[in-house]
């Protein structure tokens, strides 16, 4: 049971982070696509904003490990 | 992953005594690096002083793209603080753990969710104290009612939610890339096929390990004045 639980959780949020990773990087892509000397501050912004879509699944990683652990 | 932790009870208080070593160790190498880079300064800085100056630069940046330089120039000094030790503390994790008869001793410290949480409560405290030392009392409670008033329970929430999601993605980003470490060092010790096929991914991850430590402290930095600046000063 505990298994499946890690299982769930991991997946999910491997599935949400890749989604969310995915849109940024596009955008973030496009942008520099459009305008290239704003790479500097785009890429930037592109950290910022994966650091913070990556936290949840980050966290669901973490509680993963927990219930594989018990 | 099922190692256990030296706690050690003095006074009615239970002390995880790998967390006082690494704390320890994380102090000294920063106030090391701190007091090198500012020994003899020079007019033209080369060396080490190069380097810290470059740190207090990058740090000047994160203000500045956050608040006016006025209002934020007193936490300089803070951002460099949290950006060197979060840095150090991920680092010092990446190179070995040591386990003596199954209780771990040296990790970083930011993989322990006391610490993480700690760093980050202290930060969401200290934007409350700067907030109401800034502007007063009536202005710093007006606040929450701004810009509705109907938004009020949210503002409560988002406080705590600040604080648990700043401290939990410090943690989680670097106890599961410590964990990844030790199953590919785990891998690699378990005879010949094992080095063979975990000598690359750990390179890998260990390089990657630098990058999400990296990452991890300029994203606590940059949020911690993020942060402030929404307390200290009056947009609207």
């Amino acid at each position: 049971m505990n298994l499946i639980a890690a299982a769930i959780a991991i997946g999910l949020g491997a599935l949400g982070a890749g989604i969310g990773n995915g849109l940024i990087v596009s955008r973030t892509v496009e942008g520099v696509a459009r305008q290239p000397e704003a790479q500097g501050k785009l890429q930037t912004i592109m950290f910022i904003g994966v650091a913070l879509v990556e936290a949840l699944p980050i966290i669901a990683v973490v509680m993963a490990f927990i219930f594989q652990g018990q | 992953m099922d190692h256990k932790a030296p706690i050690h009870e003095f006074f009615g208080l239970s002390f995880n005594l790998s967390n006082v070593l690494m704390i320890t160790v994380a102090s000294i190498i920063v106030f090391i690096i701190a007091v090198l880079g500012a020994r003899t300064l020079a007019m033209k800085p080369t060396g080490m002083q190069n380097f810290v100056e470059w740190i207090i630069d990058f740090v000047k940046g994160i203000i500045g793209s956050n608040m006016d330089w006025k209002t934020g120039g007193r936490f300089l000094f803070l951002g460099a603080t949290l950006l060197m030790y979060i840095f150090v503390s991920n680092m010092l994790g990446l190179p070995f753990a040591v386990v003596v008869d199954h209780t771990l001793w040296w990790k970083s410290p930011t993989a322990d969710p006391g610490i993480a949480l700690t760093l980050a409560a202290m930060v969401v405290v200290l934007t409350h104290y700067y907030g109401i030392k800034m502007k007063g009392v009536a202005e710093y409670g007006r606040d929450y009612f701004r810009p509705l008033p109907l938004l009020f329970p949210l503002k409560i929430i988002e406080e705590f939610a600040n604080t648990l999601t700043l401290g939990l993605r410090l943690y989680g980003n670097i106890f599961a890339g410590e964990i990844l470490l030790g199953l590919l060092a785990g891998l690699s010790a378990s005879g010949v096929f094992g080095i063979l096929g975990g000598a690359i991914p750990m390179l890998l991850w260990q390089g990657f390990s630098l990058f999400v430590g990296t990452i991890q402290a300029f994203i606590f930095t940059m949020l911690t004045m993020v942060y402030m600046a929404h307390k200290v000063t009056k947009d609207h």
